[in-house]
């Protein structure tokens, strides 16, 4: 009998899910390296007697679209985009993170650090340090950092067997317990940082669309209350 | 609803971002100013079901699991020291750095502050001054009755006195680097104060060991590119209208919700 509004009531649940992950891509449209989300709905199907079924709708997963975003120049030597699927290693005190964000400084050591002093991984695991006579610092399109004729070092691009495995921790951070693989076919790019992947018009149209299939679904319980209603009087009268 | 407050803090970084912006345009003509660029990072995710995680007994795993990203928080705002176009003025106390390096400057509280704005004064003492009035480091003392000063690219200063056949030197102008120029704190007036994260000063001669030539009778320019501010003012103005437009959307849905019975 409230067959019809449990069916309403799960997608109202994950339409408000989407919008969550619809207004989490519009806020990340300009951070540089986010990836945009979408979720991933599954049938579920509910058997309350042998002869009868009916289906519900859940969300399954959220999905990042791996696609890279596009990459814009800043004009800074040490803001690095990487063309191609990879990931910076960066060092913090839980272990080894990976991010697509390039935005890199030094710190007072001369450390290569990401946003949020987190230094960043050469290709053998270990922080990077720039000599303190190094002046115009070149980054080249393999990842090898120099300085004149000198060879400085080589920052880190790694790669996992399944990028969707990978949990997102915030400041634009990935963990995962794949074993790393160092990158191959990967391109360095020096003075420019990648950007958010996130579409614009995509997010807009989608959120337009939730909101739309949100009323139908509201209008959809309110008729199904409406018919409860009148079965009830006619019922009523009778009995 | 998750989405009004994500929206929110779309609305507060894209904000930020205009604030910087704006700044950036303003000081387009400001001698020796260095542009800033805001930058975002998402905040923490919500784990709603973690990846990886199992869905049953037999061992099967969850493929990517659902987080939920709480929004966007700005991560840095942080100076890009480029070097800056230098324009001839002719003025011969119009110094600019060519290279790496700051101007120091002494504070009357006896600290010292660094800068690139090199429009150098005359004070009644003949001290070579910024042009807020306040001694270059080291300390240099123009003669009376000089006729002209000669700064050469390594930062030695020379004057001819009238009456007299040979320059006479009277200083050295020596400039200062840091490890880490981003980590300097502005405090306005083009000045920048040292900082735990900038690192000590290192302090040399001009044109020699990576520090900048001395250029007599230029400035150096601000390196905003005002192109390039533009647009991303247009798009900081879009992502802040789209933003603005979830938290609309939610409303909506919010509003259909209380309208059912």
């Amino acid at each position: 009998m409230e067959n019809t509004s449990l069916i309403a009531l799960s997608r109202a649940v994950t339409l408000q899910r989407q919008m969550d992950i619809s207004a989490n891509n519009v806020a990340n449209m300009n951070t540089t390296g986010f990836k945009a989300e979408q979720p991933l709905f599954i049938e579920y199907i509910n058997r309350p007697a042998p002869d009868e079924k009916y289906s519900l709708v859940q969300d399954y997963a959220t999905l990042r679209d791996l696609s890279a975003g596009p990459i814009t120049q800043t004009g800074n030597p040490l803001d690095v985009a990487i063309e191609g699927n990879g990931y910076f290693a960066l060092d913090t005190l839980d272990g080894t993170r990976y991010t697509r964000g390039g935005n890199f400084s030094m710190d007072s050591e001369r450390q290569l650090t990401a946003a949020g002093g987190l230094p960043v991984l050469d290709d053998t695991g270990n922080p990077i340090t720039i000599p303190a006579n190094a002046r115009d610092i070149n980054i080249g399109p393999s990842g090898i950092i120099s300085s004149g004729n000198v060879q400085i070092g080589q920052i880190g691009i790694y790669k996992f067997e399944n990028e969707q495995f990978m949990t997102q921790l915030g400041n634009g951070l990935y963990q995962t317990d794949q074993t790393a693989t160092e990158a191959e076919d990967v391109v360095i790019r020096q003075g420019f940082l990648e950007d958010s992947n996130v579409q614009s018009i995509v997010e807009m149209t989608t959120m337009i669309d939730i909101n739309r299939q949100y009323q139908n679904i509201q209008q959809l319980m309110k008729t199904e209350h409406d018919r409860l209603r009148t079965a009830y009087s006619k019922l009523a009268k009778l009995a | 609803m998750r989405s009004l407050n994500i929206g929110a803090t779309g609305m507060l970084a894209q904000q930020t971002n205009v604030e910087v912006i704006s700044n950036n345009i303003a000081n387009m003509t400001t001698s020796g100013f260095k542009q800033q660029r805001a930058e975002f990072q998402d905040l923490m995710y919500q784990n709603i079901r973690r990846p990886g995680s199992q869905s049953s007994d037999a061992g099967t795993i969850v493929p990517t699991g659902i987080q939920i990203g709480m929004g966007v928080k700005t991560g840095s705002v942080y100076r890009i020291h480029t070097q800056g176009s230098i324009v001839q003025t002719g003025n011969e106390l119009d110094i600019a750095v060519n290279g790496a390096g700051y101007f120091q400057v002494e504070m009357p509280d006896g600290t010292t502050n660094y800068t690139r704005a090199g429009s150098m004064q005359l004070n009644a003492d003949g001290q070579i001054v910024t042009a807020d009035g306040f001694p270059l480091l080291p300390g240099l003392t123009v003669p009376q009755d000089t006729i002209t000063i000669t700064i050469d690219a390594t930062g030695q200063v020379q004057v001819k006195i009238d009456g007299q056949i040979e320059d006479q030197v009277i200083g050295q102008i020596q400039l200062a680097q840091f490890p880490n120029d981003a980590g300097l704190e502005s405090v306005g007036n083009n000045q920048y104060r040292e900082t735990p994260a900038s690192g000590a000063p290192v302090v040399g001669n001009p044109a020699i060991d990576g520090f900048g030539r001395i250029e007599q009778g230029s400035l150096e320019q601000s390196n905003v590119n005002v192109v390039a501010e533009i647009t991303s003012l247009i798009t900081a103005q879009r992502a802040y209208e789209m933003n603005s437009r979830v938290i609309r959307t939610s409303d909506e849905m919010l509003s259909a919700l209380s309208n059912l019975r």
